[in-house]
């Protein structure tokens, strides 16, 4: 039982790492592209150790979460507790928040998205399942969502006085 | 993990990025409004493309094989979480002036009812009935597969509603996003107000549009990811309650007065 959960967890980090490699690699050729973009520096190395040690931590409190008999909890998504843990430790110490920044963010959005794009490679047929209303509905409904937060976010900032 | 076809994936995912990234940022200008894609759009369209039944022949089929999807599917959660861990250090620096302007990110959590709002007029006059009550509560996440499932299950109209939502947010949420983020900042409205739009409860919905204000306005860069992952923190927070109190009985509400006379 032991050796199982050893297991899972250097599956869990191994999967990270790989996620962390394809960041550094796509900083790497977005800078080679445009040489204005931000370089890798040795920095970005701690930044993307950073990144890898918040996951892992978010991950085993998501799982002590399981335990608890509050449903809320254990049905809090793994990724809000990634960010808690890493906002609260970048509150703490300020030495975090200078390593992560020294990730270029939209390199770690490609691969994220490459991912998806691949995962949902034998869905596509699950399309014919549903119609062209829905689609258009759908249109509406993230339409929707999106401008009616942004219209009280708007009246709201006014307010505000931003 | 025994899977041969493994290390194609990984030199299939390093070749995407790099043509994704070598593409680069590309602005196409629709009338006085220009819409920015990003290397993610390309990287998401290329791999789906691919991804179609009639690519999946000869050496393709080693790259798309049933275990190097299932892979990307089941842990595509893990590859996102540096990205959810990015979102800390965003927040962190400018938690003072959010919590300042707190009550508005509170407020405009309401604005997520716009999926009701927007969407059930819609639905209705297109003819759909109980569907539209699944596709239009949210926008078709997990906790809205998760409500209408206990509620209705996903074998009634509703959980079909719900379920061809959630399959048309999984294909087309992001691309869907990253156009229409920079569509409404043409429009007038300010980079700050998108950006706390942009939690809408999914990550990669939420990344695709604060990643796209991103490209627009580089230098409110910070301001962007700090406002686009507080609300995205709280939406994951109030999400359920938003969804069961308000969103739920305003749907009630709407739905008998437009099939009014009908049933």
């Amino acid at each position: 039982m032991a050796n199982m959960l050893t297991n899972k967890y250097i599956k869990y980090g191994l999967i990270l790492l790989l996620s962390v490699s394809l960041i550094v690699f796509t900083q790497e050729i977005k800078h080679i592209k445009n040489p204005d973009s931000m370089p890798v520096t040795s920095m970005t190395f701690l930044g993307l150790s950073t990144l890898w040690l918040f996951s892992m931590i978010g991950i085993g409190i998501s799982d002590l979460m399981q335990k608890t008999p509050v449903k809320f909890m254990r049905e809090f998504p793994v990724l809000g507790w990634v960010s808690i843990t890493s906002l609260v430790l970048c509150l703490l110490f300020d030495f975090f928040i200078t390593a992560i920044q020294a990730v270029d963010f939209l390199s770690i959005t490609t691969p994220i998205l490459t991912f998806a794009g691949i995962s949902v490679a034998n869905r596509l047929v699950d399309l014919r399942k549903t119609s062209w209303k829905i689609a258009i509905v759908g249109m509406f409904v993230f339409t929707g969502t999106y401008l009616g937060s942004t219209l009280i976010a708007s009246l709201g900032l006014y307010l505000a006085g931003n | 993990m025994k899977n041969k076809n493994f290390i194609f994936l990984i030199i299939f995912v390093l070749i995407i990025i790099t043509v994704a990234e070598m593409i680069g940022f590309q602005s196409i200008p629709i009338g006085s409004i220009s819409i920015g894609l990003l290397p993610l759009v390309f990287a998401i369209v290329i791999t789906m493309i691919l991804g179609l039944q009639l690519f999946r022949k000869g050496f393709w089929r080693h790259v798309y094989s049933k275990a190097n999807i299932d892979f990307a599917g089941k842990y595509l959660i893990f590859i996102m979480l540096p990205l959810m861990a990015r979102y800390g250090a965003d927040v962190a620096p400018q938690i003072r002036e959010i919590l300042q302007v707190g009550w508005v990110f509170l407020f405009q959590e309401i604005g997520n009812l716009g999926t009701v709002v927007f969407g059930l007029p819609i639905a209705i006059l297109l003819g759909l009935r109980r569907e539209a009550i699944g596709a239009t509560l949210g926008i078709g996440r997990e906790g809205e597969l998760a409500y209408i499932s206990e509620k209705y299950t996903l074998n009634s109209s509703e959980g079909r509603g719900v379920l061809s939502l959630y399959i048309i947010g999984t294909l087309f949420g992001t691309i869907f996003f990253s156009i229409l983020a920079p569509i409404l900042l043409g429009f007038g409205f300010p980079v700050e107000a998108l950006a706390m739009a942009s939690g809408v409860g999914s990550g990669s919905m939420m990344s695709a549009s604060s990643a796209s204000l991103v490209a627009q306005v580089p230098d409110m860069e910070s301001t962007i990811l700090a406002y686009a992952s507080a609300s995205q923190l709280l939406t994951s927070f109030l999400g359920t309650f938003t969804m069961v109190f308000l969103a739920a009985p305003l749907q009630k509400f709407m739905y008998k007065l437009l099939v009014r006379g009908e049933e």
